[in-house]
């Protein structure tokens, strides 16, 4: 019975086909190459004899990596909501949602920079009552993680909002049936059952926190984060040491998707 | 149990019906069975008894949806230890209950390598984690192969009876009722009959319950004669003799409805006693399986079965034959005046 075997292989890749797209392996490998093309370039760009850090460089990558660190769980935790809303609300005027949460992605890094400074810079309107409060949000650790935060959480939502329109409404629906609350029913069903998708989502905003330069130069110039840092490597020092940096940038930057991906992978079912 | 609910959205239904064991409703796909069940877990906004304005999670309530519905990203006892409280001994009382249900030997498995069968037994024992007052079964024999299905579902009613748990199953496949104790028919959106099987079957209500019950053969006559038990019914020019109905008066308008599987080919001759015979034209034979369809036309239409136990020398289409239908097998029912 043809439909009890495709159930019963369907969850290991080792019945799925292998090879046999000859044009999309093809296509595929030339964007790849393309992709990467930039990065085999600063292999050879790198000047290997004179690999060195220059002071500040360290100071950066703390920076850059311990507000990341900071700012992940203040995205997960307030973003996780906003996508679940936008995901299963009925809302009359969810179009209006969607485009609010892309606006920060359309704005240019810069603008989106200047409107942060005239919103909570120290003139204002946001800024100056809370300065009265001791929090200043210009060129402080608050306000580069500020600046994170605007940068990447309309990624995480945006992808985590996908992961969760994708599990079955059924599911959660059979979920209730069975005693749970909502919010139970999300912590186990929903979540597990998009935990892919979160999981991309959460690396992506990861890696656009750590890349983050237009919003942080304008509201965030100093503490220097890697990309700020890079920059003034290059104003001030000249191009080999920006090549150093930028190695240990990938080197901090990557090993946290990359576990992602592989932890929310790890029961291979889906 | 008594259900009784009424639903606006997203189909405007209105469902009264009993539910005492294994009760099975049918009806045609798009009557809105599904929307049914739902409203009756809390999934739908509806208005009903029992536990009209609960929310889902507050009804006693077990419901299998088509396919099961099992959480694909846990392991057979992590399913069925859903409902069960969040402290102590949930895998030891999952597995109990997976035991009672003869399928602990799948504890570990994910939904994907389990057959239709197996995962409608883990759905179930999942349902009965929830010590439900009743149970809701979606199109149960939907997600089951085919070539087994009969079986397994028979084992799972009788699973259920022996549990003693009220269930409402649900299903456009009108052969399911014949495992049930109960049945009810939905038509126009609405329960049109209820009964056991075997009273259901042998006196649809009207005609759209006759065709949801199989019935191939619907006509319309008016009754000539009753005398004693018996009614003569005239059909377009034909008289026919069927059982009279307890309601059924001269001069009365009625529909009649016969089975293609109760007409019988013979000879007139060999007509036995009391017996309907009718002289027709066989217009088309074709086969059916193991049985032969014959479409048999003169002054009525009749569609026929006859089942390979039945001779056929002589049954090709063209071919004169009469048909041999007994009274009891002529089922009337009311039609408006």
């Amino acid at each position: 019975m043809s439909a009890g075997t495709s159930l019963a292989g369907g969850g290991s890749a080792g019945s799925r086909v292998r090879g046999g797209f000859p044009v999309a392996s093809s296509v595929g490998l030339a964007v790849l190459l393309f992709l990467i093309a930039p990065f085999a370039a600063l292999a050879f760009a790198t000047g290997w004899r004179q690999f060195h850090f220059i002071s500040g460089d360290f100071a950066a990558v703390f920076v850059s990596v311990f507000y990341s660190l900071v700012a992940l769980p203040i995205i997960a935790l307030f973003g996780t909501p906003l996508a679940w809303w936008l995901a299963r609300g009925t809302l009359r005027w969810k179009w209006l949602i969607e485009a609010a949460v892309l606006l920060p992605l359309l704005t240019p890094p810069l603008a989106l920079g200047i409107l942060l400074a005239s919103l909570y810079g120290p003139y204002g309107p946001v800024g100056v009552p809370l300065e009265k409060v001791g929090l200043l949000l210009t060129n402080t650790a608050p306000a580069f993680v500020l600046a994170q935060i605007y940068g990447a959480m309309p990624y995480y939502v945006i992808t985590a909002r996908a992961a969760f329109e994708s599990v079955p409404r059924e599911l959660e629906d059979i979920g209730l049936t069975l005693g749970k609350e909502r919010w139970q029913v999300f912590l186990a069903v929903s979540l597990p059952m998009a935990r892919l998708g979160v999981a991309a989502g959460l690396a992506l905003a990861w890696v656009r926190a750590l890349g983050e330069f237009g919003i942080v130069l304008i509201i965030a110039y100093f503490p220097h984060g890697i990309p700020v840092k890079l920059w003034v490597n290059l104003e001030d020092s000249g191009l080999s040491t920006v090549y150093p940096l930028l190695w240990l940038f990938f080197l901090v930057a990557l090993p946290l998707p990359l576990w992602l991906g592989i932890a929310s992978r790890r029961r291979g079912i889906f | 149990m008594e259900i009784d609910y009424r639903l606006e959205w997203p189909l405007r239904i209105e469902a009264r019906l009993t539910v005492a064991g294994f009760t099975v409703l049918a009806g045609a796909s798009g009557e809105g069975k599904t929307s049914l069940l739902k409203a009756i877990a809390g999934l739908l906004p509806a208005e009903g008894e029992p536990w009209g304005g609960l929310p889902p999670q507050r009804r006693p309530v077990g419901y299998l949806p088509q396919g099961f519905g099992l959480f694909p990203h846990l392991r057979a006892w992590e399913n069925v230890a859903f409902a069960l409280p969040e402290r102590g001994r949930r895998r030891e009382s999952a597995l109990a209950l997976m035991a009672r249900l003869g399928i602990a030997g799948l504890a570990e498995r994910f939904p994907a390598a389990l057959s239709g069968g197996q995962q409608q037994r883990v759905a179930l024992a999942r349902a009965l984690g929830r010590a439900p007052e009743l149970l809701l079964l979606d199109e149960p024999t939907s997600a089951l192969d085919p070539a087994t299905r009969d079986v397994v579902f028979g084992e799972l009613v009788e699973e259920i009876r022996r549990i003693g748990l009220p269930t409402l199953a649900v299903t456009h496949d009108v052969h399911l009722a014949g495992m049930a104790d109960r049945m009810a028919l939905m038509a126009g959106r609405q329960i049109v009959q209820e009964g056991t099987p075997r009273e259901v079957f042998a006196a649809p209500v009207d005609g759209r319950a006759a065709r949801l019950l199989g019935y191939r053969n619907l006509l319309n006559g008016v009754i000539e004669t009753i005398v004693g038990g018996c009614a003569t019914v005239a059909i377009e020019g034909v008289r026919l003799r069927a059982s009279a109905p307890a309601w059924g008066r001269k001069g009365q308008r009625v529909g009649i409805a016969i089975r293609s599987e109760d007409v019988a080919l013979g000879s007139s001759d060999a007509e036995p006693e009391g017996c309907n015979a009718l002289v027709l034209r066989l217009v088309e034979v074709r086969e059916e399986g193991l049985s032969l369809r014959v479409a048999a036309h003169g002054s009525i239409a009749l569609d026929i079965l006859l089942p390979r136990s039945s001779p056929t020398d002589g049954v090709a289409a063209g071919m004169p034959a009469t048909a041999l239908l007994r009274p009891e097998h002529v089922h009337l029912f009311r039609v408006a005046e």
